[in-house]
């Protein structure tokens, strides 16, 4: 059975296998991210004492695990609201335009050593320009509704993420300085030995300005004063109901677990394993967790994302001139004084370069 | 090279695809189910309460643009260092250098930005 | 066969998306339009196996350029009627502009009759090759000087955009962080002796 599976997926051409691997990433991963609101949820309650869902349950067993499932068939039974005189094309339009980047850049992420759905030369320039696009469904949503709070939501949101992503980007060229290389695949690969020659021993306050950007990208807290409550209601998606919220949603949680990936793999060697070298040789639990594999880049995902989770609950939002002076006036500076430092050491062999 | 490229194009249109059946799929029920479908109160845009004062595409803050301008020039700044950061072992000293000025320029600008108070919001 | 077929395709969606912007009466379909025109070009460049340009098109023109262009077009709040009125004042120009590129496009159409061979089709690339390096290993020697000036021109765009945007206001109060994490207790409480109080 499982030898005639095999048989059948080699004869199949690249680009149904493909295909097929990005369907089940597509489902993958719309299944973490309704477990990973539960789990927010769930890590929140704990943070404040409190016990988070409990009710709905799959089966009678594991109370709580039903919850996101359970809004998900609320969500798709509730009625779109598309208000009058709102751009209706555009309304309908921009969570379209905020799911497809979310979704469509998982195809240059090295998920294993032999899996990555698109093995392209330029990945890192793929995510960073997919990432731009992505502030057109956050901008769109804020015109097309023709509600106040919508539009001033939209215009805070574009202008915090468009300063953020210099940053991102710079932060970036500092990965590239070492990795010599746009694709993804490879920057994992010159990392490999050990969890100190991950770049972020080099490169710890781009590491650092990288996952802050991250979490100023996805307009979480504390940065999310692009849908702050008690100001401006819920931002940009105030006038979204239902299915068209959900996709807003959708992609936010997407993005999350994105930057969880993209900083594993910019910063802490992807599906390396930090035990490399270790353990004991032999053994089949020691070889598998000092091989590289899927299983460690889903670990470092869990804990990126983990620490999310921690930082909503920690921090109160900061105000918009605040956010703006960081981004500005502190990781900006931060990431050019480093590339400076990078130079220097490049020049003297020293540390990544050391040959 | 380009067969490479082929995934992308098949996720972009994968996402699309899950995108709009999804919100058709949501819309259609929605509205199968819903009980006042054109209810004006409802279809009204939140304005906590009020009805709505005017046209909400209104003249705004010039310190956005001024962002959006200064991002585009950092944008074009990045892409720039991109090509640099991969060839960094391949154009040596010349190159460094080449950057270090082409940085140090920009960096006055920055500079200037900062001292003028354009980074400054209130 | 693919490439020709998805050469089509997208040049299809160009031509579309290109005469929309022009057609459009709404300015935020119009620069939607031109976003839509940007990406197929973009794709179209990724045809010809131009990687790097391809993928930073999209990043600076529709990551960074045309949200400058959203910005405007959805903020200055622009009234369809009144835009339409002085429109047929500059039809002149806008003939001018056109006979002149159409003038341009055959000139590059025809360009073999001169003897340069400008049509030939580039050469696939094995799929190692980066583009990228490629670039980066000529731009920053070869080309170093007209680099070094792109970068006084991103200077003059950076001094033209503040001299032409900023404005101070008065009696604006804003946070000094530094100033708030350096304050003392010394700075903000007084010991002050009470009259009456007798020590014990």
């Amino acid at each position: 059975m499982l030898a005639s599976v095999s048989t059948v997926w080699s004869a199949l051409p690249a680009y149904a296998q493909s295909t097929a691997w990005i369907v089940v990433i597509t489902v993958a991963l719309i299944i973490s991210v309704a477990l990973l609101t539960l789990w927010e949820r769930k890590v929140i309650g704990w943070i404040q004492l409190r016990r988070g869902p409990n009710r709905v349950r799959i089966f009678g067993l594991l109370p709580g695990v039903g919850q996101p499932f359970a809004d998900v068939v609320k969500l798709l039974l509730k009625e779109v609201i598309i208000p009058v005189r709102a751009n209706k094309v555009l309304f309908v339009l921009a969570p379209a335009l905020a799911l497809i980047p979310a979704f469509a850049t998982w195809a240059v992420i090295p998920l294993s050593p032999e899996l990555v759905v698109a093995n392209i030369d330029a990945g890192l320039l793929y995510v960073l320009s997919l990432t731009s696009v992505g502030v057109y469904g956050i901008i769109l949503a804020g015109w097309a509704a023709n509600s106040k709070y919508a539009f001033l939501g939209a215009m805070r949101s574009a202008a915090q993420i468009v300063a953020y992503e210099i940053a991102m980007g710079f932060a970036l060229v500092g990965v590239l300085m070492v990795s010599g290389s746009l694709n993804l695949g490879t920057i994992v690969r010159t990392q490999h030995g050990g969890p100190l020659s991950w770049n972020w021993f080099w490169l710890l306050p781009l590491t650092v300005v990288y996952f802050i950007s991250g979490l100023a990208e996805t307009n979480r807290a504390p940065f999310d004063v692009a849908e702050g409550e008690s100001e401006i209601v819920a931002g940009f998606h105030v006038e979204y109901s239902g299915i068209a919220f959900a996709l807003f949603f959708l992609a936010e949680y997407a993005n999350m677990i994105l930057i969880s990936a993209l900083t594993s793999v910019f910063f802490f060697g992807g599906w390396l394993s930090p035990l490399d070298g270790y353990l004991p040789e032999g053994g089949a639990a020691a070889d598998f967790l000092m091989a590289p594999s899927f299983f460690w880049l889903g670990l470092k995902i869990f804990v990126f994302l983990f620490l999310f989770l921690w930082l909503r609950a920690t921090f109160p939002r900061y105000r918009y001139d605040q956010i703006m002076r960081l981004g500005w006036k502190v990781l900006i500076p931060i990431t050019l004084i480093w590339i400076a430092v990078e130079m220097v050491m490049s020049y003297n062999h020293v540390g990544p370069w050391a040959t | 090279m380009l067969a490479n490229y082929l995934p992308v194009l098949i996720f972009l249109v994968i996402a699309a695809v899950l995108a709009g059946v999804l919100l058709g799929l949501g819309s259609g029920l929605g509205r199968y189910l819903s009980r006042a479908p054109n209810d004006a109160a409802k279809r009204t845009p939140y304005e906590c309460g009020f009805d709505a004062f005017e046209d909400t595409r209104m003249k705004f803050d010039v310190r956005y643009y001024l962002v959006a301008i200064l991002f585009i020039v950092f944008d074009l700044e990045i892409a720039f260092l991109f090509p640099w950061a991969v060839a960094l072992s391949k154009i040596g000293l010349f190159g460094l250098v080449a950057m270090g000025i082409f940085l140090a320029i920009l960096v006055v600008g920055f500079i200037y930005e900062w001292k003028k108070g354009a980074l400054e919001w209130d | 066969m693919l490439v020709e077929v998805l050469f089509y395709v997208f040049a299809t969606i160009l031509i579309a998306a290109a005469l929309a912007v022009i057609i459009s009466k709404n300015p935020v379909h119009a620069a939607l339009f031109l976003v839509l025109s940007f990406v197929t070009s973009a794709a179209i460049w990724l045809l010809i196996e131009a990687e790097f340009l391809a993928i930073v098109l999209v990043l600076v023109y529709v990551g960074a350029v045309m949200v400058l262009f959203l910005f405007v077009v959805m903020m200055l709040d622009i009234k369809v009627e009144e835009h339409r009125r002085g429109f047929t004042r500059y039809a002149w120009l806008g003939w001018i502009t056109a006979v002149a590129v159409i003038v341009e496009i055959v000139g590059v159409v025809t360009a073999r009759r001169f003897g340069v061979d400008i049509t030939r089709g580039a050469a696939p690339w094995p799929a190692s090759y980066s583009n990228t390096q490629a670039l980066g290993s000529v731009l920053y020697t070869h080309y170093a000087y007209p680099f070094e000036l792109a970068a006084v021109v991103l200077l003059v765009a950076i001094v033209a955009a503040i001299a032409l945007t900023t404005r101070t206001r008065r009696g604006l109060k804003r946070q000094d962080i530094n100033r708030q994490v350096n304050v003392q207790s010394t700075d903000r409480v007084r010991l002050v002796k009470s009259m009456d109080a007798k020590s014990p």
